[in-house]
């Protein structure tokens, strides 16, 4: 059993998994919240996100500069994409929100056997060792990445946080979400709000999707363990609400992190789902959500 | 040749068990049970270590179905008097919560190395096949009948407006359970047999990528009919096995990326243009 002299490594290293979670987290929820349906295919961005920054960076020998903003106008791309060919006919046809959840975990799965027809199903290494310092405090250590990693959420989440509250974008996006109809009538176009929206989860995947591929292998399945997680963090924190979202993986990131204490390392993720159950069984409105009503 | 298409007549058998059993739930009730594989998965877990231990297959085969059954009975009860998506949330976390028990409880499952060894039921494949057929077939009696009985007309009913069927005095919480109850039965049955074919389980059976197969097979087949059901199952395996015999000369790994990403596109363009699918009675 670990001692508790690591702990403010462990809080540290809890953060930057957290960090990355809340990226996955917040991506599912914004289309949550402004079109109602899981949007499980946000784990497909991310992968991709992850995917293009190797290629440009690795295969390509960009900087990463311009392979960053490369890697977001793709998956940018790849986003809208998504949303004109399945979802909007969806939308059209009046699908239920059960069906678009299909739909987005059909094209999750579609996205894996994609990469792996593409890239093999051999796992890359994004290499940007050149930058990987690494800074000891004393208590904690870490490395430029993962220093990179909290500032790029950080400034992330400040911006969606302007974006929903100071602009007219954030102002439709909830009355949208509060009731399309009145949106409408006072002339909202729904369509429209709805490609910025998913403009805006494709940011925070693509974004989610590099930093992600920083801190670990790339395989082409990579997208479908992230976006669970991205999915129990959005539950915990409360399903429809994006601040909630960005404290469940926050939470979940802490809880797997420091619950190495207690428990082996291999049962990290059976702290996450174990604080699933949890709260599906005892508070399925999670940390911030509006309840859910009875029967 | 021979030895192949045994194995596609015996997943078919295996697989028309899981979704008449997952379309009873999804499509004759309206339980959207995103979990059903976990359900399979306990199943089959259940008969690998119940059989490794030296227990006899029919007592196995039918304790999988009642383990399976009792989870879902106890989830379903928790779970399906709320409303709106909470049901499909908890189902879809109980199928990752099955991941990671499955690989993280090693004394009992050995995580990811998988139990192996899970001895046979008919040592030869073509008895075990109609084995499977015998056994699918008293399934699918069965679901049909019960759809077609009192008890199916009150879950199609509760699918269709519950308030109307609760008016009309039916304990719709009881009857919503029972549906899962079940369905989850038949799901661990399959479970079993599955186990004592392949002779390995290990976590991947909790995969994402099984789960959306059999959503294909009810999907395509079309929701709330039962010979949809076994249409979808033949449709999904006969356009697979075709793929198989195609691309000889292409590596297995692409092939088996290919097949995924077709029968994906596949699904994608029935939910969009046919939601009914072949013989669907309702829309997905």
């Amino acid at each position: 059993m670990p001692s508790i002299d690591i702990l403010p490594q462990l809080i540290v290293n809890g953060l930057i998994a957290g960090s990355i979670y809340a990226l996955a987290a917040s991506g599912f929820a914004i289309v949550y919240y402004v079109m109602k349906f899981q949007y499980f295919s946000h784990g497909a961005i991310m992968s991709i996100g992850a995917y293009l920054f190797f290629a440009f960076l690795n295969l390509m020998g960009l900087n990463y500069i311009a392979a960053g903003l490369l890697t977001i106008a793709g998956c940018i791309i790849a986003t809208l994409l998504s949303n004109w060919f399945i979802y909007m006919p969806l939308r059209k046809r009046r699908a239920t929100p059960t069906v678009t959840l299909i739909a987005s975990i059909v094209l999750l799965i579609l996205t894996s056997s994609l990469i792996l027809a593409f890239f093999g199903s051999s796992t890359k290494t994004i290499s940007l060792t050149k930058y990987n310092k690494t800074f000891d405090f004393g208590i904690f250590t870490i490395t430029a990445i993962q220093i990179s990693i909290l500032i790029f959420a950080i400034l992330l989440f400040l911006f969606l946080w302007f974006v929903f509250k100071k602009t007219k974008l954030g102002k439709s996006m909830r009355a949208l979400a509060d009731n399309k109809d009145v949106a409408q009538i006072v002339g909202i176009n729904p369509e429209k709000i709805y490609n910025y929206t998913f403009v805006i989860a494709a940011v925070f995947g693509a974004v989610g999707g590099m930093l992600l591929g920083l801190e670990q292998n790339l395989y082409p399945r990579m997208g479908i363990p992230i976006i669970i997680k991205g999915f129990i963090s959005s539950v915990v924190g409360g399903l429809g609400s994006v601040p909630g979202s960005i404290i469940g993986g926050l939470f979940i990131g802490l809880a797997e992190n420091v619950g190495v204490l207690f428990l082996p390392t291999g049962y990290k993720d059976v702290i996450s789902f174990s604080v699933l159950l949890l709260f599906l069984l005892f508070r399925p409105q999670g940390i911030l959500g509006v309840k859910m009503r009875n029967v | 040749m021979y030895e192949y298409l045994i194995a596609v007549f015996a997943y078919i058998f295996i697989y028309i068990i899981i979704v008449v059993s997952l379309n009873l739930a999804f499509g004759f009730t309206g339980l959207v049970n995103l979990g059903h594989m976990a359900f399979f998965g306990v199943g089959a877990y259940t008969s690998a270590l119940l059989t490794l231990h030296g227990t006899p297959w029919y007592i196995a085969l039918p304790a999988s179905g009642l383990v399976a059954c009792t989870f879902g009975a106890l989830i379903a009860a928790v779970t399906v008097r709320l409303k709106g998506d909470y049901f499909q949330i908890v189902t879809l976390g109980l199928a990752f919560i099955a991941i990671a028990v499955s690989r993280n409880w090693v004394s009992l499952t050995r995580g990811a190395l998988g139990l192996p060894g899970v001895p046979d039921i008919i040592k030869n494949n073509f008895y075990y096949m109609l084995f499977l057929f015998a056994v699918a077939f008293l399934s699918v009696i069965f679901i049909y009948w019960l759809t077609n009985s009192e008890i199916g007309k009150i879950f199609q009913a509760i699918r269709d407006d519950e308030t109307a069927a609760a008016i009309l005095g039916k304990n719709t919480y009881f009857y919503k359970v029972l549906s899962i109850t079940i369905s989850t039965f038949f799901a661990g049955i399959a479970g079993s047999l599955f186990a004592h074919y392949i002779n390995l389980i290990d976590p991947t059976i909790f995969d994402l990528e099984f789960f959306v197969i059999i959503l294909a097979m009810l999907i395509v087949g079309g929701l709330a009919s039962i010979s949809g059901s076994i249409s979808g199952v033949f449709f999904v395996s006969i356009f697979t096995t075709a793929m198989h015999f195609a691309f000889t000369s292409i590596s297995p790994e692409l092939i088996g990326a290919m097949r995924q990403m077709l029968l994906m596109l596949i699904l994608l363009l029935i939910l969009i243009f046919r939601p009914r699918g072949i013989l669907g009675k309702v829309d997905v």
